[in-house]
């Protein structure tokens, strides 16, 4: 009896010995310092729900001179264009002002591109999975891949430009940091980075760096590289709300019912009734 | 059912707009605000609105030919009848349903049949089509932008 309650007592004497250690240990496991998101996926950030971005389509809003939208005349940004490209913007302001600068977006199916993605009404989804991360916009086709396995860009053979180009990109910390190139350049009209006319050329390299600022707002800041298009690096930051619990993201179908096509021959956009019939038949502008 | 709701959309899947209860002061000021939001900022739009008026706002009243809920663009279609006598069909341009429906709109906002006040951005040439701006009901729901 005695040897049975001394070895009770020892069995309870050590409870709290144990229950030191195991928060000690606990303790020690938090304070570690925060290590870089393993490729693995099992420390990712949650990037998950739905996300709209803020403001309006102007891409850059720290250089915005004038009121209004992308559409509304007399609205510009102020990228440090060399000569050459302000003057291709200033043409393409003149042309957004008599509404004869048809948005490629219009045409139903091509891709915004990047950076445009990043630029876009309706709402997003960003996938962050182990080897990629998928920026998808509703306002589509649009999706962005960034392969986070590791891997370099493609041989200069097997490089094509495209609109959306090719992503490479790596974690540090909770920062998605990735790099772009191989994109469209806006010089044929295939793509262009908002209304008001924003062009870059085929030489554009783009430095992405993303990150959760808080639960309820993710930052993406691109420094824009293009030795063909800029004077210097033109840095734009934009910000993405997070969208109330169970918000639902839809298809796009852009054909479905798109009632205002590009007239290509005059390069400007149409409006349509409900039978087909073009109702600005002339230059309303 | 709201009363301005025909018989025909009288079914379950429409009960979303009963339950709206769209004389609600809150759900009125949600699409008073949804109005607005859209009718300021055409930039959000598919395309440019450069055909339409940015100065003229143009009333009429008509009845709800077809509510065409899909992308890019929902388009409302009203039958109305012009200065000269004759019945003429109305084009009203405003948002993607993507982004509408986020915000309360819905297929059911305008039955086909029913009477309706709207105000549009009409389009500079004079064609029976613009953007829409705002609705009035008979029974007061006001969907869109509606200043008295």
């Amino acid at each position: 009896m005695m040897v049975t309650l001394r070895h009770t007592h020892n069995f309870l004497r050590s409870i709290p010995t144990a229950s030191t250690l195991l928060v000690g240990l606990g303790l020690i496991i938090l304070l570690l310092p925060k290590a870089d998101y393993a490729q693995e996926g099992d420390s990712l950030p949650d990037w998950s729900g739905v996300w709209a971005m803020n403001g309006g389509t102007v891409f850059d809003r720290a250089t915005v001179e004038g009121q209004g939208g992308s559409n509304t005349p007399g609205v510009r940004e102020h990228p440090p264009y060399n000569a050459e490209y302000e003057v291709k913007y200033v043409r393409n302001l003149q042309l957004r002002d008599d509404g004869l600068f048809p948005d490629p977006l219009s045409f139903c199916g091509i891709p915004s591109g990047f950076p445009r993605i990043m630029n876009l009404p309706d709402v997003y989804e960003f996938a962050v999975t182990p080897k990629q991360v998928w920026i998808m916009a509703e306002n589509g086709p649009g999706i962005l891949r960034i392969y986070t396995d590791g891997r370099e860009h493609p041989d200069p053979e097997m490089m094509w430009p495209t609109h959306t180009g090719d992503s490479v990109g790596h974690w540090e910390g909770d920062t998605l940091v990735f790099d772009t190139v191989s994109l469209h350049s806006s010089e044929e009209g295939r793509t262009i980075i908002d209304r008001t006319g924003l062009y870059l050329s085929d030489a554009a390299h783009i430095v992405t760096r993303m990150r959760k600022l808080d639960e309820a707002t993710i930052e993406a800041q691109m420094t824009i590289e293009d030795n063909k298009a800029l004077r210097d690096l033109w840095v734009v930051t934009k910000t993405y709300r997070k969208l109330g619990e169970g918000t639902r993201v839809y298809d796009y179908a852009c054909a479905g019912n798109n009632r205002n096509p590009v007239d290509v021959e005059n390069n400007r956009t149409l409006i349509l009734g409900p039978d087909g019939e073009i109702l600005n038949s002339d230059i309303d502008r | 059912m709201s009363e301005f709701c025909p018989k025909e959309f009288d079914d379950v899947q429409f009960r979303e707009v009963d339950d709206m209860k769209f004389l609600n002061s809150l759900v009125l000021r949600v699409l008073v605000a949804v109005g607005f939001l859209f009718a300021v900022q055409p930039t959000i739009a598919h395309h440019s609105f450069a055909g339409f008026s940015n100065d003229e706002v143009k009333e009429f009243m008509g009845t709800i030919k077809e509510f065409q809920f899909r992308n890019p663009h929902v388009w409302i279609q009203i039958l109305t009848t012009n200065s000269e006598g004759q019945e003429e069909e109305w084009s009203l341009e405003w948002g993607s349903p993507n982004q509408l429906g986020r915000r309360g709109i819905r297929p059911a906002t305008f039955p086909p049949g029913t009477e309706v006040t709207v105000r549009t951005r009409p389009m500079i040439n004079g064609s029976p089509a613009g953007a829409f701006v705002g609705a009035k009901f008979a029974n007061g729901t006001i969907v869109g932008l509606w200043e008295d």
